[in-house]
């Protein structure tokens, strides 16, 4: 009857355990929920960084190059043949004149 | 005897281990399905975070590409503006020069009087020069000679008022209520979109 009784003891024991176990896997659920989505959310957050960072890099390089021909383009209208100057002044007094 | 109560402990206690077995199994399938909705959720909110990222990148370049086009598009202009107005002031200190010259300005201011006593729908006209003409023609045949190169019966008196101009002249009806602008600042004034369109022409052609 003691062996029986003991079994039963024994037998509660291990349920007891198993429950236990379980609840503390359960009770930790939340935490290891936060910590994964943290880590999902920052490395979708981190791409977008610097994605963004490199289409910046892209668009100021792309700006200076502009930004350089737009000097150049400068340049080039700023030194104007005094021969050409003189047309336009010569076509204006005319078409002013007439 | 003893081997049957020994059965029955083994008994109570495997079944005891089937049992646990089972909770332990229930309990690491539930776990296990909430973590994996978590992941799905956290995923698809990390897809939403990128979703755009394309769109949000290009955007980004093209801001800065459309903002550096814009200012090189008004450095431009606005050195294309100054060219002009160089030019514009050369144009000016050329007019001076014509003016000085009788041999080419006479015939000119012939032409402008002319011009004005024919648009002025009176009989007697006033003509208006500056102080420099009417000191350099006062006394002379300037208003006969633009008379006479047209064919009217109309008369003309010089105006003793100067007028601020560099050349031409501003004639006006006896009443002064009709008045023609032929100055060389008015031509100007009035050619001036036209000017600027030859001059780019000639200056900046594309």
């Amino acid at each position: 009857m003691n062996k029986i009784v003991e079994a039963e003891k024994e037998g509660r024991q291990i349920l007891d355990q198993t429950s236990k176990e379980i609840s503390e896997l359960k009770r930790d659920v939340p935490n290891r929920i936060a910590s994964m989505r943290q880590d999902i959310l920052q490395k979708a957050t981190k791409r977008r960084e610097s994605a963004l960072a490199d289409a910046e890099k892209t668009g100021a390089e792309e700006a200076k190059r502009i930004s350089l021909e737009s000097k150049k383009q400068l340049d080039s209208i700023s030194r104007i043949p005094s021969a050409k100057r003189r047309q336009a002044v010569d076509r204006a007094i005319e078409l002013l004149l007439s | 005897m003893s081997g049957g109560l020994d059965k029955l402990v083994d008994d109570i206690v495997r079944e005891s281990r089937t049992r646990a077995e089972e909770i332990r199994k229930d309990g690491l399938a539930q776990v296990e399905d909430r973590i994996a909705g978590a992941r799905a959720e956290a995923t698809r909110e990390a897809d939403q975070i990128t979703r755009n990222l394309r769109t949000e990148c290009e955007a980004v370049v093209n801001r800065r590409v459309s903002q550096e086009k814009q200012k090189a598009r008004l450095a431009y202009l606005a050195e294309k503006n100054r060219i002009l107005s160089d030019v514009m002031k050369d144009v000016q200190a050329r007019l001076l020069e014509f003016c000085r010259n009788d041999s080419s300005y006479r015939p000119f201011l012939l032409k402008s009087i002319a011009q004005g006593i024919d648009a002025i729908p009176s009989d007697r006209v006033k003509v208006a020069l500056s102080e420099k003409d009417i000191r350099r023609y006062k006394g002379t045949k300037l208003l006969t000679d633009a008379l006479s190169t047209m064919d009217t019966t109309k008369t003309a008196v010089l105006s003793e008022l100067p007028l601020e101009t560099t050349g031409g002249a501003v004639v006006a009806s006896e009443d002064d209520k009709v008045r023609v602008d032929c100055t060389l600042e008015a031509r100007l004034e009035l050619t001036k979109p036209q000017l600027l369109a030859e001059i780019s022409k000639i200056l900046f052609p594309s």
